[in-house]
């Protein structure tokens, strides 16, 4: 073996260690919080239980501040990295070996990476920051 | 492959619901995403969400999201191997203190959407 591939094995995988984060990231982070989200937000809110984002007024100054920004934006974009790894593979298993190909790839993590911006864009213009 | 593979055994159903899972959280995020923007249409403009079909979209979605809850954290027990004084901690410990702050994050998000409502 020659001293370049030698080097290059014990190189870390830098690429896939950043795919992983964010796949591991967005798994964990949609298992812990998103089921609450949509407890709340998705059936007692719209049943009647008064939620934040029933009133525009609650909705709004929440939205404003840095933190549940940072929170929603951190929420959304590591969840989307996270399907589109899964969603990928799904076709995988299902036998769509398209796939796998790299305009596959382009396709399913820049749409996440496509979300994670419109993310940005829409905390970023919706309700101005508010320092609590 | 056959293309019925994942119905033969219950144990690959359950894997493909698994991955499934991602399609209707992806979609219940991008609602919550389309809500967040519709505030920027300001008191007028804005319609909270309140309707049935609405109610029956989140319980279908709360299904598949506590489902990846469930199967992603048991799986922390395989993947993380923490060691504590040089002593490997039980997967078990490691799976229940995964559950454990599943359940004090539910509850810190669920008291600040509804502490923080008129």
């Amino acid at each position: 073996m020659s001293h370049r591939s030698e080097a290059s094995q014990h190189r870390p995988a830098l690429a896939h260690l950043f795919w992983w984060f964010l796949f591991a990231n967005g798994g964990g982070l949609a298992a812990l919080v998103l089921p609450v989200h949509i407890l709340v937000q998705g059936i007692l809110g719209p049943l009647g239980v008064p939620v934040v984002d029933q009133h525009y007024d609650t909705w709004i100054s929440i939205l404003g501040n840095p933190i549940v920004k940072l929170y929603l934006l951190a929420l959304i974009a590591f969840s989307f990295f996270h399907f589109a790894h899964r969603l990928r593979y799904l076709l995988v298993d299902f036998g769509v070996h398209a796939a796998k190909s790299l305009p596959a790839q382009v396709i399913f993590y820049g749409g996440a990476v496509v979300v994670t911006l419109v993310a940005v864009w829409v905390l970023l213009t919706t309700a101005p920051i508010k320092l609590p | 492959m056959p293309s019925g593979w994942w119905l033969r055994k219950r144990h690959y159903f359950l894997y493909v619901v698994r991955e499934f899972t991602a399609l209707p959280m992806a979609l219940w995020l991008l609602w919550l995403l389309y809500e967040i923007k519709s505030a920027g249409a300001g008191p007028a403009g804005y319609q909270p969400p309140r309707s049935i079909a609405f109610v029956v979209f989140s319980v279908i979605c709360f299904a598949f999201a506590t489902y990846h809850s469930g199967t992603f954290l048991k799986l922390a027990g395989v993947i993380m191997h923490v060691k504590v004084f040089d002593r490997p901690v039980p997967s078990k410990v490691i799976v229940l203190t995964m559950f454990g702050l599943w359940a004090l994050a539910s509850l810190v998000i669920g008291a600040v959407l509804i502490g923080f409502a008129k």
